[in-house]
Protein backbone atom coordinates (compact mmCIF):
# COMPACT_ATOMS: atom_id res chain seq x y z
CA UNK A 1 0.00 0.00 0.00
CA UNK A 2 0.82 3.59 -0.44
CA UNK A 3 1.85 4.85 3.08
CA UNK A 4 1.86 8.56 3.82
CA UNK A 5 2.35 10.96 6.95
CA UNK A 6 0.25 14.00 7.91
CA UNK A 7 2.05 17.18 7.84
CA UNK A 8 2.71 18.96 10.73
CA UNK A 9 -0.11 21.15 11.78
CA UNK A 10 1.29 24.60 11.46
CA UNK A 11 1.86 24.47 7.59
CA UNK A 12 -1.33 22.75 6.86
CA UNK A 13 -2.97 26.07 8.70
CA UNK A 14 -0.90 28.15 6.74
CA UNK A 15 -2.26 26.66 3.39
CA UNK A 16 -5.57 27.04 4.56
CA UNK A 17 -5.55 30.55 6.17
CA UNK A 18 -6.93 32.81 3.52
CA UNK A 19 -9.84 30.39 3.33
CA UNK A 20 -13.19 30.06 6.21
CA UNK A 21 -15.11 27.16 4.58
CA UNK A 22 -12.97 23.74 4.89
CA UNK A 23 -14.06 20.77 2.51
CA UNK A 24 -11.54 17.89 4.45
CA UNK A 25 -11.74 14.98 2.45
CA UNK A 26 -10.28 11.65 3.18
CA UNK A 27 -9.33 8.70 1.79
CA UNK A 28 -10.41 5.05 2.95
CA UNK A 29 -7.81 2.84 1.64
CA UNK A 30 -4.41 3.02 2.02
CA UNK A 31 -3.64 6.08 3.71
CA UNK A 32 -6.64 4.68 6.17
CA UNK A 33 -4.34 1.71 6.71
CA UNK A 34 -1.70 3.63 7.88
CA UNK A 35 -3.36 6.02 9.94
CA UNK A 36 -2.84 8.93 8.10
CA UNK A 37 -5.73 9.83 6.44
CA UNK A 38 -8.95 7.54 7.01
CA UNK A 39 -11.79 8.81 8.41
CA UNK A 40 -10.53 9.13 12.05
CA UNK A 41 -7.50 11.10 11.16
CA UNK A 42 -10.00 13.03 8.51
CA UNK A 43 -12.11 14.18 11.95
CA UNK A 44 -8.96 14.84 14.02
CA UNK A 45 -7.69 17.32 11.66
CA UNK A 46 -11.11 18.77 11.72
CA UNK A 47 -11.67 19.22 15.26
CA UNK A 48 -7.57 20.23 15.66
CA UNK A 49 -8.98 22.93 12.72
CA UNK A 50 -12.11 23.95 14.65
CA UNK A 51 -10.44 24.56 17.99
CA UNK A 52 -7.67 26.32 16.76
CA UNK A 53 -10.29 28.90 14.72
CA UNK A 54 -12.53 29.22 18.07
CA UNK A 55 -8.69 29.79 19.56
CA UNK A 56 -8.65 32.97 17.39
CA UNK A 57 -12.34 33.73 17.66
CA UNK A 58 -12.34 32.91 14.22
CA UNK A 59 -15.98 31.12 12.50
CA UNK A 60 -14.49 28.32 9.95
CA UNK A 61 -16.92 26.29 8.31
CA UNK A 62 -15.32 22.57 8.46
CA UNK A 63 -16.89 19.66 7.06
CA UNK A 64 -15.31 15.62 6.80
CA UNK A 65 -15.70 13.69 4.25
CA UNK A 66 -13.69 10.29 3.42
CA UNK A 67 -13.76 8.89 0.14
CA UNK A 68 -13.18 4.97 -0.27
CA UNK A 69 -10.32 5.70 -2.58
CA UNK A 70 -9.42 8.97 -3.29
CA UNK A 71 -7.27 8.31 -6.76
CA UNK A 72 -10.24 7.28 -8.65
CA UNK A 73 -12.94 9.97 -10.55
CA UNK A 74 -16.09 7.60 -9.67
CA UNK A 75 -15.40 7.98 -6.11
CA UNK A 76 -14.28 11.78 -6.70
CA UNK A 77 -17.88 11.97 -8.17
CA UNK A 78 -19.15 11.82 -4.58
CA UNK A 79 -18.22 15.54 -3.21
CA UNK A 80 -19.21 17.51 -6.40
CA UNK A 81 -22.69 18.49 -4.81
CA UNK A 82 -20.66 19.91 -1.98
CA UNK A 83 -17.21 21.76 -4.07
CA UNK A 84 -19.58 24.25 -4.86
CA UNK A 85 -20.53 25.52 -0.48
CA UNK A 86 -16.23 25.24 -0.06
CA UNK A 87 -13.63 27.87 -0.24
CA UNK A 88 -10.33 24.85 -0.38
CA UNK A 89 -10.28 21.19 -0.32
CA UNK A 90 -7.65 20.19 2.33
CA UNK A 91 -7.06 16.39 0.99
CA UNK A 92 -5.82 13.43 3.52
CA UNK A 93 -5.39 11.36 0.34
CA UNK A 94 -1.65 10.72 -1.14
CA UNK A 95 -0.11 12.74 -3.67
CA UNK A 96 -2.10 10.15 -6.55
CA UNK A 97 -5.40 11.05 -4.41
CA UNK A 98 -4.87 14.76 -4.65
CA UNK A 99 -3.90 15.04 -8.13
CA UNK A 100 -7.01 13.01 -8.73
CA UNK A 101 -9.15 15.42 -7.10
CA UNK A 102 -7.28 18.26 -9.14
CA UNK A 103 -7.71 17.20 -12.50
CA UNK A 104 -11.62 16.09 -11.81
CA UNK A 105 -12.10 19.72 -10.02
CA UNK A 106 -10.51 22.09 -11.60
CA UNK A 107 -12.17 25.50 -9.99
CA UNK A 108 -11.18 24.97 -6.49
CA UNK A 109 -7.91 24.89 -4.39
CA UNK A 110 -6.65 21.29 -3.29
CA UNK A 111 -4.12 21.20 -0.07
CA UNK A 112 -2.45 17.89 0.72
CA UNK A 113 -2.25 17.43 4.32
CA UNK A 114 -0.16 14.20 3.64
CA UNK A 115 3.38 13.83 2.94
CA UNK A 116 2.90 10.54 0.71
CA UNK A 117 6.26 8.33 2.07
CA UNK A 118 6.52 5.09 0.36
CA UNK A 119 4.65 1.40 -1.12
CA UNK A 120 5.17 -0.04 2.14
CA UNK A 121 3.76 -3.15 4.47
CA UNK A 122 2.28 -3.36 7.83
CA UNK A 123 4.77 -4.99 9.89
CA UNK A 124 2.64 -5.06 13.19
CA UNK A 125 -0.02 -2.22 14.55
CA UNK A 126 1.21 1.31 14.14
CA UNK A 127 4.43 0.05 11.72
CA UNK A 128 5.12 0.07 8.58
CA UNK A 129 8.25 -0.54 6.33
CA UNK A 130 8.83 0.69 3.09
CA UNK A 131 9.39 -2.37 0.76
CA UNK A 132 9.14 -1.01 -3.24
CA UNK A 133 10.18 2.28 -4.82
CA UNK A 134 8.18 1.07 -7.99
CA UNK A 135 11.40 0.86 -10.13
CA UNK A 136 9.19 -0.92 -13.09
CA UNK A 137 11.83 -3.42 -13.16
CA UNK A 138 10.82 -5.88 -10.43
CA UNK A 139 13.61 -8.56 -10.12
CA UNK A 140 12.61 -9.79 -6.46
CA UNK A 141 12.69 -13.67 -7.78
CA UNK A 142 16.76 -12.42 -8.48
CA UNK A 143 16.91 -11.39 -4.96
CA UNK A 144 15.04 -13.92 -2.67
CA UNK A 145 11.98 -11.67 -2.86
CA UNK A 146 13.55 -8.82 -0.71
CA UNK A 147 14.38 -5.95 -3.04
CA UNK A 148 17.92 -4.35 -2.50
CA UNK A 149 16.60 -1.07 -4.18
CA UNK A 150 14.39 -0.26 -1.20
CA UNK A 151 15.47 -2.62 1.69
CA UNK A 152 19.48 -2.53 1.28
CA UNK A 153 20.97 1.27 1.86
CA UNK A 154 23.31 1.40 -0.51
CA UNK A 155 21.13 -0.65 -3.05
CA UNK A 156 23.37 -2.78 -3.86
CA UNK A 157 22.83 -5.63 -6.60
CA UNK A 158 25.82 -8.47 -5.98
CA UNK A 159 26.16 -9.36 -2.64
CA UNK A 160 26.95 -7.56 0.23
CA UNK A 161 28.98 -4.62 1.09
CA UNK A 162 30.77 -6.02 3.98
CA UNK A 163 30.20 -3.73 6.21
CA UNK A 164 27.12 -5.07 8.02
CA UNK A 165 27.51 -6.27 12.02
CA UNK A 166 25.37 -9.41 13.29
CA UNK A 167 23.44 -9.29 10.16
CA UNK A 168 22.57 -5.76 10.64
CA UNK A 169 23.37 -2.73 8.46
CA UNK A 170 25.84 -0.39 8.82
CA UNK A 171 24.47 2.64 8.08
CA UNK A 172 21.25 2.47 10.83
CA UNK A 173 22.01 -1.15 13.15
CA UNK A 174 18.22 -0.40 13.45
CA UNK A 175 18.09 -2.36 10.00
CA UNK A 176 18.25 -5.67 9.13
CA UNK A 177 21.23 -6.14 6.83
CA UNK A 178 19.13 -7.28 3.25
CA UNK A 179 22.01 -9.06 1.68
CA UNK A 180 21.93 -11.21 4.85
CA UNK A 181 18.39 -11.40 4.68
CA UNK A 182 18.71 -12.43 1.07
CA UNK A 183 21.34 -15.03 1.57
CA UNK A 184 19.93 -16.41 4.44
CA UNK A 185 16.51 -16.77 2.45
CA UNK A 186 18.50 -18.39 -0.67
CA UNK A 187 19.40 -20.72 1.72
CA UNK A 188 16.37 -21.94 2.96
CA UNK A 189 14.96 -22.20 -0.08
CA UNK A 190 18.43 -24.33 -2.08
CA UNK A 191 18.88 -21.58 -4.14
CA UNK A 192 22.16 -20.27 -2.46
CA UNK A 193 23.43 -21.07 -6.20
CA UNK A 194 21.86 -18.31 -7.71
CA UNK A 195 24.20 -15.87 -5.97
CA UNK A 196 26.75 -16.94 -8.53
CA UNK A 197 24.83 -15.12 -11.26
CA UNK A 198 26.11 -11.91 -11.60
CA UNK A 199 23.32 -9.35 -12.07
CA UNK A 200 23.58 -6.07 -14.60
CA UNK A 201 22.72 -3.05 -13.59
CA UNK A 202 19.23 -2.16 -13.77
CA UNK A 203 17.48 0.03 -16.31
CA UNK A 204 17.02 3.58 -14.50
CA UNK A 205 15.24 4.65 -17.62
CA UNK A 206 12.26 2.89 -16.58
CA UNK A 207 11.70 4.92 -13.66
CA UNK A 208 12.85 8.15 -14.35
CA UNK A 209 13.81 11.38 -16.94
CA UNK A 210 10.83 10.30 -19.56
CA UNK A 211 7.88 12.07 -17.00
CA UNK A 212 5.23 10.37 -15.50
CA UNK A 213 4.81 6.81 -16.10
CA UNK A 214 1.68 5.12 -17.66
CA UNK A 215 0.03 2.37 -17.98
CA UNK A 216 -2.66 1.82 -20.67
CA UNK A 217 -4.55 -1.43 -21.38
CA UNK A 218 -6.87 -1.52 -24.37
CA UNK A 219 -8.86 -4.72 -22.66
CA UNK A 220 -9.73 -2.37 -19.37
CA UNK A 221 -10.38 0.63 -21.26
CA UNK A 222 -14.10 1.43 -22.45
CA UNK A 223 -14.74 2.12 -25.92
CA UNK B 1 -17.72 24.78 17.61
CA UNK B 2 -19.86 24.35 20.91
CA UNK B 3 -22.69 22.32 21.15
CA UNK B 4 -25.67 24.42 22.57
CA UNK B 5 -26.90 20.68 25.32
CA UNK B 6 -23.62 21.57 26.50
CA UNK B 7 -22.22 24.96 26.45
CA UNK B 8 -21.95 24.90 30.02
CA UNK B 9 -19.97 21.95 30.75
CA UNK B 10 -16.72 22.88 32.03
CA UNK B 11 -15.02 18.89 33.30
CA UNK B 12 -15.65 15.91 31.33
CA UNK B 13 -14.68 12.29 33.34
CA UNK B 14 -13.76 9.26 30.70
CA UNK B 15 -13.61 6.22 32.91
CA UNK B 16 -12.93 2.59 33.23
CA UNK B 17 -16.63 0.50 33.96
CA UNK B 18 -14.32 -1.82 35.78
CA UNK B 19 -13.33 0.53 37.89
CA UNK B 20 -16.65 0.96 39.96
CA UNK B 21 -19.25 -2.04 39.29
CA UNK B 22 -22.23 0.50 40.27
CA UNK B 23 -20.52 3.44 38.57
CA UNK B 24 -24.37 4.10 37.01
CA UNK B 25 -25.55 4.42 40.49
CA UNK B 26 -22.78 6.55 42.12
CA UNK B 27 -22.04 9.33 39.95
CA UNK B 28 -26.08 10.55 39.96
CA UNK B 29 -25.46 12.56 42.89
CA UNK B 30 -22.96 14.73 41.36
CA UNK B 31 -24.57 14.53 37.81
CA UNK B 32 -27.79 16.42 40.19
CA UNK B 33 -25.12 18.37 42.08
CA UNK B 34 -23.18 20.43 39.20
CA UNK B 35 -26.10 19.75 36.40
CA UNK B 36 -23.99 20.20 33.16
CA UNK B 37 -20.53 21.18 34.60
CA UNK B 38 -19.69 17.48 34.94
CA UNK B 39 -20.15 15.33 32.58
CA UNK B 40 -19.61 11.43 32.67
CA UNK B 41 -18.61 8.91 30.05
CA UNK B 42 -18.52 5.06 31.28
CA UNK B 43 -15.95 3.29 28.90
CA UNK B 44 -16.18 -0.62 28.63
CA UNK B 45 -12.15 -0.23 29.36
CA UNK B 46 -9.51 3.02 28.96
CA UNK B 47 -8.42 1.28 26.27
CA UNK B 48 -10.79 2.03 24.31
CA UNK B 49 -10.22 5.91 24.68
CA UNK B 50 -9.71 7.67 20.99
CA UNK B 51 -7.64 10.77 20.80
CA UNK B 52 -10.59 12.14 19.12
CA UNK B 53 -12.78 11.32 22.34
CA UNK B 54 -10.14 14.18 23.94
CA UNK B 55 -10.67 16.39 21.64
CA UNK B 56 -14.35 16.55 20.83
CA UNK B 57 -14.27 17.26 24.74
CA UNK B 58 -12.84 20.37 24.29
CA UNK B 59 -14.43 21.40 20.74
CA UNK B 60 -17.97 21.09 23.04
CA UNK B 61 -17.11 23.21 25.87
CA UNK B 62 -14.81 20.91 28.22
CA UNK B 63 -12.32 23.15 30.00
CA UNK B 64 -10.52 20.00 31.50
CA UNK B 65 -10.61 16.62 30.16
CA UNK B 66 -9.76 13.56 32.92
CA UNK B 67 -9.65 10.16 31.72
CA UNK B 68 -9.73 7.52 34.94
CA UNK B 69 -7.66 4.25 34.35
CA UNK B 70 -7.20 1.14 36.22
CA UNK B 71 -3.61 1.25 37.33
CA UNK B 72 -1.21 -0.63 35.33
CA UNK B 73 -0.82 -4.65 35.49
CA UNK B 74 -4.56 -4.08 36.72
CA UNK B 75 -6.27 -3.74 33.60
CA UNK B 76 -8.98 -6.64 33.05
CA UNK B 77 -8.28 -6.94 29.51
CA UNK B 78 -4.23 -6.69 30.20
CA UNK B 79 -2.86 -3.88 28.05
CA UNK B 80 -6.17 -1.39 27.60
CA UNK B 81 -4.96 1.40 30.45
CA UNK B 82 -1.54 1.37 28.43
CA UNK B 83 -3.55 2.30 25.40
CA UNK B 84 -5.01 4.92 27.00
CA UNK B 85 -1.84 6.50 27.92
CA UNK B 86 -0.40 6.62 24.57
CA UNK B 87 -4.07 7.98 23.07
CA UNK B 88 -3.75 10.21 25.86
CA UNK B 89 -0.14 11.59 24.69
CA UNK B 90 -1.28 11.53 20.89
CA UNK B 91 -4.37 13.51 21.82
CA UNK B 92 -2.04 15.90 23.82
CA UNK B 93 0.50 16.24 21.11
CA UNK B 94 -2.16 17.31 19.14
CA UNK B 95 -3.68 20.03 21.04
CA UNK B 96 0.01 21.04 21.40
CA UNK B 97 0.07 21.95 17.83
CA UNK B 98 -2.68 24.21 17.87
CA UNK B 99 -0.89 26.12 20.11
CA UNK B 100 -3.29 25.24 23.19
CA UNK B 101 -1.88 23.88 26.76
CA UNK B 102 -2.13 20.13 26.65
CA UNK B 103 -2.80 20.12 30.72
CA UNK B 104 -6.52 20.22 30.01
CA UNK B 105 -5.94 16.85 29.42
CA UNK B 106 -5.15 14.47 32.09
CA UNK B 107 -4.37 10.86 33.18
CA UNK B 108 -5.79 9.39 36.70
CA UNK B 109 -4.87 6.80 38.16
CA UNK B 110 -7.64 4.90 40.34
CA UNK B 111 -6.93 2.78 43.42
CA UNK B 112 -8.28 -0.04 41.34
CA UNK B 113 -10.96 -1.93 40.37
CA UNK B 114 -14.15 -2.00 42.68
CA UNK B 115 -11.82 -0.44 45.16
CA UNK B 116 -13.16 3.51 44.91
CA UNK B 117 -16.49 4.96 44.20
CA UNK B 118 -16.87 7.40 40.81
CA UNK B 119 -18.60 9.34 42.83
CA UNK B 120 -15.24 9.69 45.21
CA UNK B 121 -13.08 10.04 42.46
CA UNK B 122 -14.86 12.44 40.61
CA UNK B 123 -15.58 14.59 44.07
CA UNK B 124 -11.65 14.38 44.60
CA UNK B 125 -10.63 15.56 40.82
CA UNK B 126 -13.18 18.25 41.13
CA UNK B 127 -11.86 18.86 44.75
CA UNK B 128 -15.59 18.30 46.54
CA UNK B 129 -16.46 17.06 49.95
CA UNK B 130 -17.29 14.35 50.01
CA UNK B 131 -20.88 12.94 49.23
CA UNK B 132 -23.26 11.96 52.45
CA UNK B 133 -25.71 9.07 51.67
Amino acid sequence: MITAERKPFAEIKAACAPYRRILVVGCGTCVAECAAGGEKEVALLASQLRLDAGKARRTIDVKEVTLDRQCVYEFIDQIFPLVDQYDVILSLGCGAGVQAMAEVLPKIHIVPALNTTSIAETMEQGVWREDCRGCGDCKLDRFADICPITRCAKGLFNGPCGGSKGGHCEVDPDVPCAWHLIITRMEETGRLDAMNEVEPPADWARTQGKGPRKIVREDQKTP
Amino acid sequence: MSDPDHSDSTVAIFFCRQLDPEQDANRRSLEKELGPKVRFFPLPCSGRIEALHFLKALETGARKVYLVACPEGACRYGQGNVRARKRLDFAKALVREVGMSDDCFELVTAPGAGLASMDEIARGLLGLKPHRA
